[in-house]
């Protein structure tokens, strides 16, 4: 039949070309997975790499803090935390229900964390409860068997041994933020702990360490397979602080129902030996994750316990910014220092009628008198001589009006007014008037604890300013290896010794004689010099309008003191909030300090310490003048 | 001419038959590499062995059962074929969401790869009769009716990539049987508007369901996620492949259903481009020496059996062999004789049987 001949021809052509077009198909696929496996195969290997290994960090140990004397203060203590895998529980009800019944957890709780976990992928473990006792993570742990779903992870925590104790000395850890994370440069990750203020945060990088990895082999689950490699982590170093720990818990004592800060300085180093700032908070909280009402407890406290008073509150210094006015008249030759000037009580400057503490006056007072006594009328007079300009220049180069360079962050530089600022800054010309508060202390001027301690370390220390600092020396944890700080001075500011004694001398007589300001508080076996402050509160009038509580309306108190006279090696800076006169609520803590460091009898001084701190060239201590 | 002769003019060829016994083979070894340390699919690899043993024990009977006797009743093994596909519908249980497994005890079966086999067998009769140089309109009717039909009962279970293997005969029956130009210009017209009009006038609800519908175990970690692993895999392999049970993406299961569809990643990754070249070199062969078989049959009706049962084939294997590396959507077709599944592997060497079986009558008289 010829059709069907003709349509089998076809027929064959067809199937000819039908299996070049198979070949040309299975050609083009071989291409294709030419290009996927040889050309871009390096590519998909990475990625597959990517898929099978994980990146698993091993957090190293973070350094421990410790006291110039080696007693600890910071250290880590083992923390056990509850996962849930998902991937091993056959009912997630039920084994919420067991877990709660096991341990006493709240059930919504609980719940709420595993709602919110199952929005990961399911080999991410959930946390359940943080911070178990070790009852409960044997309680845990009997049940493995039956119960292969909740696994107890252990992890260092921070423990800081003293609770509030030096507080904002230390800092607190708590988890980096993202700003944190970034100008960190990615160091850190989500979850990561990172120290927040105090030391943790200035001394972060000596304190964290290196972290570690390890490069483990995971199944599509995220299972760990295999581990493949492992780079140990490094540990942090500790970190030896200046404070001194008996001394701080003298003062912690002290301010326990108090408002206020304390900085005692070594004046020839700039070592912080104690640093309160009152009332505190326990910086374990933020590592044991602060619940909400604990963290509204700590922010909406009217006293701000997160503030650093010692140098993030400024406060009118009162009084004993007297000292530094009156070395600067008398380096400037504007005041002979024996001549008297009569105080009534009282003295009219500009039209204005400014009283004296004392309402009954001091009578004839020359200028050691007037800092011993602490005369208001004598220091009037002084501030006119010298204008509020020249006030200015001496406070600032006493380190008033700029930081101190503490190792802490957050600091405030205080005020320091003049002609200039008033124009320029408040907008308002400089009233005379104005001169005259401030030459007591009052007025626009504003000062730090630290800022003070830091002057007072300056004057006694014959013009060589210290940068107070917490930094004491650092600690290889391996090698045992210690880095010492070195003592540097912020400048010398050139001082006339014999101009100097003569202040000195006057706050040797605070202390020491017979009226003066703070006599009730000498110290037996070692001489002690210092001045008294109360500064009023700013905006009394407003506050008591708006009807405050009016034990917020009484003065601040200060004392600044330094001992032993001969031979400084102590300064202290006390201020109490509403603490009333510097004589009662201030000088006492002094004189506690000045007890528990020397005792009866002051100690020789640390040679040590003594190395670290060499005496400034072309400045020899000049014999002290003893006044009967 | 490689072929064994046999007695009495009765010949095989060892071509098909080498070709397809190697992928069998490679396909066990890989089932094996895939399910190790799985106690899951512990034993497929050894399971697959004995259902290749059933599908060769299939296989010689269809060479030795005459492929014109299968003809002649191929109406009546069509409708038989279709009887266990309009039972799943009515009484079928679900197995992964779709009703395409009649399940007897521990042991289950795809009716519709039977009958896939049938209606080839029915096409091959249709066009033995239908002879004409040029084909007509109510011949591409019937076509469209046998194929449309078993093709549209397994749409309902639903089991997309059983649908599109239907596909490949519908194809076929037209290009072999001598559509003119014309006429393919006219049902590419048709195919376009169907699909484009009916895309267009859906929602967008309507078009992901339609798409979960059609593909529904697509949306277990997301079809995306399937194919990037697949391709990781295969890419990953490289030359010569990460070694045999050494491929991390199928040892430490971030590929799915890697013993079944994605079998051909597994070899990829593990014996890299040599191995897929190996693949598809005996696929090459298989289907070439198929279709070579096909042009020197003895009559009309074997030529169109071979076409059909290897255009369903290579079909199988351009989609499947796509789907790794991201070129054809996932759309649940294995790669047929490697890809592990009973009744895929069964009924592929009962295929391969039909086309042995015309080239072992080519000069009988029978």
């Amino acid at each position: 039949m010829l059709r069907i001949r003709e349509d089998r021809q076809a027929l064959a052509r067809r199937i000819e070309v039908s299996r070049v077009a198979v070949g040309t198909v299975l050609s083009l696929l071989a291409v294709a997975y030419w290009t996927v496996q040889i050309v871009r195969g390096e590519y998909y290997f990475s990625l597959s790499e990517n898929n099978r290994i994980r990146a698993v960090k091993i957090t190293a140990p973070r350094g421990y803090v410790l006291d110039r004397n080696g007693a600890t203060l910071v250290e880590n203590e083992p923390a056990y935390t509850l996962h849930l895998y998902r991937r091993e529980a056959k009912d997630l009800n039920a084994s919420v229900d067991f877990i709660v019944d096991l341990l006493g957890l709240n059930k919504e709780r609980v719940a709420s964390r595993v709602e919110r976990g199952r929005k990961d992928p399911e080999f991410v473990p959930i946390p359940i409860a943080e911070n178990l006792g070790i009852e409960e993570v044997a309680a845990v742990e009997a049940r493995a068997a039956e119960h292969p779903e909740f696994a107890i992870t252990v992890s260092q925590r921070r423990l800081y041994k003293h609770g509030g104790s030096a507080a904002h000395a230390l800092g607190y850890l708590s988890e980096a933020t993202p700003e944190q994370i970034k100008s960190a440069g990615n160091v850190y990750g989500v979850g990561d702990w990172i120290g927040q203020k105090g030391v943790e945060s200035a001394y972060e990088r000596l304190l964290s360490g290196a972290t570690g990895e390890r490069r483990v082999i995971v199944d599509s689950h995220g299972r760990e397979v295999a581990e493949e490699a492992r780079l140990e982590a490094s540990p942090g170093q500790n970190l030896f602080l200046t404070l001194d720990l008996k001394l701080q818990d003298v003062a912690e004592e002290y301010f326990k129902d108090k408002v206020g800060s304390v900085v005692a300085l070594d004046p020839r180093t700039g070592e912080i030996l104690t640093l309160v700032s009152s009332p505190s908070y326990d910086p374990n909280w933020f590592t044991r994750r602060v619940t909400s009402s604990e963290w509204s407890g700590l922010i909406e406290n009217p006293d701000r316990p997160l503030q650093n008073r010692a140098i993030q509150n400024m406060y009118s210094p009162g009084s004993v910014i007297k000292p530094f006015i009156a070395y600067g008249a008398l380096a400037r030759g504007l005041v002979d220092p024996e001549a008297r000037i009569f105080c009534p009580g009282h003295a009219v400057f500009y039209g204005r009628e400014f009283h004296c503490h004392k309402k009954g006056g001091h009578g004839l007072v020359n200028l050691r008198d007037a800092i011993k006594m602490s005369c208001d009328v004598y220091f009037y007079n002084l501030g006119q001589k010298l204008g509020v300009d020249r006030i200015n220049e001496i406070l600032t180069s006493f380190g008033f009006g700029g930081p101190t360079g503490v190792d802490l962050s957050f600091e405030k530089s205080g005020l320091v007014p003049s002609e200039e600022w008033a124009r320029s800054r408040r907008g308002a010309r400089w009233y005379p008037s104005e001169t005259i508060s401030v030459s007591i202390g009052q007025g626009p001027l504003l000062v730090t604890p630290m800022q003070v301690a830091r002057a007072l370390s300056g004057l006694v220390e014959r013009g060589r300013l210290p940068t107070p600092h917490l930094f004491y020396s650092s600690q290889d944890p391996k090698t045992g290896a210690q880095l010492r700080y070195k003592a540097e001075f912020h400048e010398a500011i050139g001082l006339a010794p014999e101009k100097l004694a003569i202040v000195e001398d006057g706050m040797w007589a605070v202390v020491n004689e017979a009226g003066g300001t703070a006599y009730g508080s000498r110290v037996a076996g070692v001489e002690m010099g210092g001045k008294t402050g109360t500064a009023q509160v700013v905006g009394k009038e407003t506050t008591v309008r708006a009807g405050a509580d009016k034990s917020k309306l009484q003065d601040h108190a200060w004392f600044a003191g330094f001992g032993p006279v001969k031979d400084p090696q102590m300064v202290v800076v006390v201020f109490v909030e509403n603490g009333g006169h510097g004589n009662l609520a201030a000088a006492p803590l002094a004189k506690a300090l000045f007890e528990a460091r020397f005792g009866v009898a002051p100690k020789a001084p640390d040679p040590a310490v003594r190395a670290a701190a060499p005496a400034a060239p072309g400045i020899a201590r000049a014999a002290r003048p003893v006044t009967p | 001419m490689i072929g064994g002769a046999l007695p009495g003019g009765r010949r095989i060829d060892l071509v098909v038959l080498g070709c397809a016994l190697a992928l069998a083979a490679i396909g066990v070894l890989f089932i094996a590499s895939a399910t190790t340390g799985s106690p899951r699919f512990e034993g497929l690899a050894g399971r697959q062995a004995i259902l290749i043993a059933m599908g060769l024990i299939a296989m010689v009977c269809a060479i030795l059962f005459d492929y014109r006797m299968l003809l002649k009743f191929s109406f009546a093994i069509y409708c038989a074929s279709l009887l266990p596909l309009l039972y799943l519908l009515l009484f079928g249980e679900r197995i992964a969401n779709v009703r395409s497994w009649i399940r007897i005890r521990n042991f289950q079966f795809q009716p519709a790869e039977l009958a896939k086999i049938a209606t080839a067998l029915l096409v091959a009769y249709l066009f033995e009769n239908e002879d004409d140089a040029r084909l007509h309109a109510s011949t591409i009717f019937k076509l469209g009716a046998i194929v449309g039909i078993p093709a549209f009962l397994v749409f309902l279970q639903p089991d997309m990539g059983l649908v599109l293997t239907f596909l490949p005969l519908v194809f076929v029956g037209l290009y072999f049987g001598g559509l003119p130009a014309r006429g393919w210009v006219v049902i590419g017209v048709i195919v376009l508007m169907l699909a484009g009009g009916g895309w267009f006038m859906l929602k967008d609800y309507q078009k992901a369901r339609i798409g979960t519908f059609l593909n529904p175990d697509s949306d277990v970690l997301g079809s995306g996620y399937q194919v990037r692993q697949s391709k990781i895999a295969v890419g990953s392999g490289g030359f010569s492949g990460k070694g045999f049970r050494g491929g991390t993406q199928s040892q430490l299961r971030f590929l799915p259903v890697q013993h079944t569809d994605f079998i051909l990643a597994v070899i990829a990754e593990e014996w890299g481009f040599l191995g897929v070249i190996l693949v598809l070199g005996l696929f090459a062969g298989l289907f070439l020496r198929a279709l070579k078989l096909a042009q020197t049959a003895r009559d009309r009706g074997g030529v169109f059996l071979i076409l059909g049962l290897t255009g369903m084939m290579f079909f199988s294997v351009m989609i499947n062999a796509s789907m790794m590396i991201g070129l054809a959507p996932t759309t649940g077709i294995p790669l047929p004789l490697v890809s592990y599944g009973g009744s895929s592997i069964a009924t592929t060497f009962l295929a391969i049987g039909l086309i042995l079986g015309v080239e072992y009558r080519r000069f009988a008289n029978a």
